[in-house]
């Protein structure tokens, strides 16, 4: 069934909050058959439909003009997405972005991307027709069921509360029954978490596409290594190197993290842009409370000095965001190595990047920031 | 909600008919960056155009086999839709070879292509009737509440209905049945992680198998009994008409086999996976109410029942005279007719890719054949083969089977068929081999594709429950291409030298 392109926005306010929070989740989203079991549909849509607003669809001529056509972001809430597969590393994730993300300023959204159904694959038959009948069963699709345990694990850690406003958004997908689907929950504190679930031609795509339109301030992506336990929507080692990659804001890959071995600051000697990196860390690192220290390696004994000044002009930057480093180093070696072995310690190693290296010129990329991303066996933040 | 929020919200919900075409990060070096096979492909196809023609194969022989070699590299890297592909046949053999366009056009219309197309449309009309509650409730009343025992039902049902409906129609009805049977049991995958496995494969196993049993099983089968007519019959020739498969034929060569894998698959499901519930009592007699709740039988139901009858009686005693194709698209009429579907959900529901795919991949073939490239191929093949001593009997049928089994993992097999049944057929010439036997080998073997997710639409469609990991299709596809390629083997030497091979 074929639907045009269009958006629907429907709020209800639960009495106890959490039916309102879970039935949206458990049947078919879209408002288009009102039952038993769909969220708030009977609610017109209370405010004008997203589709129609031309900064949303306004189509640029290069990628900077796409993103120049997006809208400004928020000025001062704090905004964290967590890219979830159904894996345990992605809610491990998901519980450090709770970490980062406490404070009554901060917004969290779960992203499940669902790869476009292949058509070709099932020898004619539209998979939609597949899923459509799965609907009428009243059955979940695999997103869903992950997005709901993410939920669930807020709520136990206390993050989301039974009171919390649900309110429920979708967009038709020409060709597919389930189209974007969101669940807000608002909290009276002004707080909120999002349930996203979307389709795109791949997972990778459809996170770069949350990445740049939602325009985040942190984004969490879960390498996850272990396959057997995410759903189609796996997000492999490949995956999230790539969104660290393409995306053109701060992304922490997280593997195997422990929470409380502090942040490591990594500072090039030649200072510049890993400076302002080190500034951004400094403020994800202060919302958690997380020790942040700072290395600089110096390829030869003679780059000491200049190593050794950027880790003082470092300093500089990040107590001027109020906080101060547990601890300084200055290294001599080859960079990335020495990185990669300084940083077994922490639980996450930051560096920064400043431009994002899409298509073949990854190629060409020699790039300290991304040969540590692809060597390291702990986290890795990049910042920009 | 936050206006914050919400701006992010309608941005990006604002975005969604936007994604399905182009991610916002993008520009011209990703653009060349992700359509790599497409441009590898055609440079290797323009390399082996340029390359002075081997000993056998003439200049018109070598740029249909550049085009196949262009059209594989794309059926299986995908960096352009698959659609695209059967385009860029239709454009090769205008441009290229200089076939008159008319010529083009009507090459790729034929029985075989009207039978895809039909079936198709009748898979949407039978999912619609959602006759699935009925057959769910039919099985647990049969088989009781063991595990065992309810993965035998859906085996058998599932390869029963598969045989003649096509599978990827049965694997949509019966997906819903499995999935609600795990749920019921439990809400956390991890502890049916066994169970699961063993019921969404004893859909798709069950339909895999069972798609070889009768021409309306699979576009594979209608495929080779197209190339079948196309390249051995001769109308002043009454000897030739041997080469004319009707249903019933193709049903006495193949059923038997499908029958016989039938319990080997539950037997490997079970070994495989072991159920971490040898009974199921409780999600049974859940689903046994629900389905309850539906209430008896209607007239519609009675009604779809009864014009597939039809159309099943039409493929057995018709098929011959009126042509696989015509008899599917007379039930499409008739479901359409009778008000049983509407115009919209077929037209949603198939996607006519697909049949353009075939169509194209069936003209290539032709084309294969005319121009001798297919001859070549399989006399290269052989020649590859006679110092490993595969020159003919069963070493070089077990070596079509593997080779078929090996492509068909790759790509649909229906395409593999289309691409690898000229080739074959003209091996059984080359080696003094029977082309029926071999023909039905080649098609046979394109649906041992239980390696991998894409490898016959039944997996694909019980992948997309979430439930499976495409490292389970490995874990248990070996094992059932080793029963069905040893069972195949057996019938081809014992069985169907008793029908007359």
């Amino acid at each position: 069934m074929a639907r045009k392109p269009g958006t629907k926005t429907q709020a209800k306010r639960s009495a106890t909050g959490r039916p309102a929070a879970k039935k949206p989740a458990a049947g078919k989203p879209a408002a288009k058959k009102p039952a038993a079991g769909k969220p708030a549909a009977k609610k017109p849509a209370a405010r004008k439909p997203a589709a129609k607003k031309p900064a949303a669809r306004k189509p640029a001529g290069g990628k900077t003009g796409r993103l120049k056509s997006v809208a400004g972001k928020a000025a001062s809430r704090f905004s964290i997405l967590v890219c979830i597969d159904g894996s345990e590393a992605s809610y491990r994730a998901l519980r450090y972005a709770v970490r980062i993300g406490s404070g009554t300023d901060a917004d969290l959204t779960l992203l499940y991307v669902r790869p476009i159904d292949q058509g070709m694959r099932t020898g004619g038959l539209q998979i939609s027709v597949v899923r459509e009948n799965l609907l009428d069963w009243g059955l979940e699709l695999p997103g869903m069921r992950s997005l709901k345990k993410g939920r669930e694990l807020l709520a136990e850690i206390g993050w989301l509360d039974k009171d919390w406003e649900a309110e429920f958004a979708h967009a038709d997908v020409t060709g597919d029954p389930l189209g974007d689907n969101a669940i807000v929950y608002s909290s009276p504190g002004g707080r909120s978490v999002v349930l996203r679930l979307l389709v795109a031609p791949s997972v990778a795509y459809g996170i770069l596409d949350e990445c740049e339109l939602g325009q985040f301030d942190l984004v969490v992506a879960a390498a996850s290594a272990n396959e057997e336990e995410a759903g189609p929507g796996f997000i492999s080692s490949e995956v999230a190197a790539r969104i660290a990659r393409e995306h053109s804001g701060t992304v922490l890959v997280t593997r195997e993290l422990e929470e409380s071995h502090g942040h490591l600051v990594c500072i090039s000697p030649l200072g510049g842009g890993s400076l302002r990196g080190a500034q951004k860390d400094a403020e994800i690192a202060s919302r958690c409370a997380c020790p942040v220290y700072l290395l600089s390696v110096a390829k030869t004994k003679a780059g000491v000095k200049g190593a050794e000044k950027a880790v003082a002009a470092a300093r500089v930057a990040i107590e001027k965001v109020g906080v101060r480093p547990s601890g300084e180093k200055v290294l001599v070696g080859d960079p990335v190595s020495t990185i990669v072995e300084e940083g077994k310690g922490y639980s996450v190693i930051v560096l920064s990047r400043y431009r994002r290296r899409t298509g073949w010129r990854q190629i060409f990329s020699n790039s300290i920031a991304f040969k540590v991303l692809a060597r390291a066996d702990n986290s890795v933040m990049i910042t920009r | 909600m936050h206006p914050t929020v919400r701006a992010r919200l309608d941005r990006s919900l604002g975005h969604a008919a936007q994604r399905r075409r182009a991610p916002v990060v993008r520009g011209f070096g990703s653009f060349l960056w992700e359509k790599k096979w497409f441009f590898i492909a055609l440079a290797v196809g323009a390399l082996l155009m340029h390359l002075p023609p081997p000993e056998g194969l003439d200049q018109r022989g070598l740029i249909v086999l550049s085009m196949s070699v262009v059209a594989i590299i794309l059926f299986v890297m995908e960096p352009v839709p698959l659609p695209t592909v059967a385009l860029m046949i239709v454009l090769g053999q205008v441009v290229l070879l200089g076939i008159d366009s008319s010529s083009v056009a009507r090459s790729l219309m034929s029985d075989s292509v009207l039978f895809i197309m039909g079936s198709l449309m009748l898979a949407v009309a039978i999912v619609k009737q959602k006759l699935d509650k009925r057959i769910a409730y039919w099985i647990v009343q049969v088989t009781g509440t063991k595990t065992a025992n309810v993965c035998i039902g859906i085996s058998v049902v599932s390869g029963v209905l598969a045989s003649f409906i096509g599978e990827h129609t049965v694997a949509a009805m019966m997906l819903p049945v499995a999935i609600t049977l795990i749920s019921l049991t439990s809400e956390d995958v991890k502890k049916v992680r066994g169970l699961a496995a063993v019921l969404l494969f004893s859909i798709s196993y069950g339909c895999s198998i069972a798609g070889i049993g009768t021409p309306s099983g699979g576009a594979r089968n209608a495929i080779m009994i197209g190339y079948w007519k196309e390249f051995f019959y001769d109308p002043t020739n009454p000897e030739t008409a041997k080469y004319i498969i009707d249903y019933l034929t193709w049903m006495l060569y193949c059923y038997p086999i499908f029958l016989i894998q039938l319990p080997f698959v539950t037997l490997i499901l079970l070994y495989t996976f072991k159920p971490e519930r040898k009974d199921i009592s409780r999600a049974v007699v859940k689903l046994r109410k629900q389905i309850r709740a539906d209430g008896p039988m209607k007239s519609a139901d009675w009604v779809s029942i009864a014009t597939f009858t039809c159309v099943l009686i039409g493929w057995l005693g018709f098929s011959d005279t009126l042509g696989l194709g015509t008899v599917a698209i007379f039930g499409a009429v008739a479901f359409l007719v009778i008000g049983l579907v509407r115009w919209e959900d077929v037209n949603s529901g198939v996607n006519w890719g697909v049949v353009l795919l075939y169509a194209a991949a069936i003209s290539l073939g032709v084309q294969m054949k005319d121009s001798g490239a297919a001859l070549w191929v399989a006399n290269s093949f052989l020649n590859f083969l006679e110092p490993l001593g595969v020159d003919g009997g069963l070493p070089l049928w077990t070596a079509i089977s593997v080779l078929t089994t090996g492509v068909t993992n790759t790509m649909s097999n229906g395409a593999a068929v289309a691409v690898l049944g000229p080739i074959t057929l003209k091996m059984a010439i080359a080696s003094g081999e029977s082309p029926i036997l071999i023909g039905f080998i080649t098609a046979i073997s394109s649906a041992f594709a239980y390696l991998t997710v894409i490898g016959t639409p039944a997996c694909t469609i019980v992948y997309a429950s979430g439930y499976l990991k495409t490292t389970d299709f490995l874990v248990v596809g070996y094992r059932m291409v080793i029963m069905s390629t040893i069972l195949l083997i057996i019938s081809a030497s014992l069985y169907w030298p008793l029908i007359g091979v």
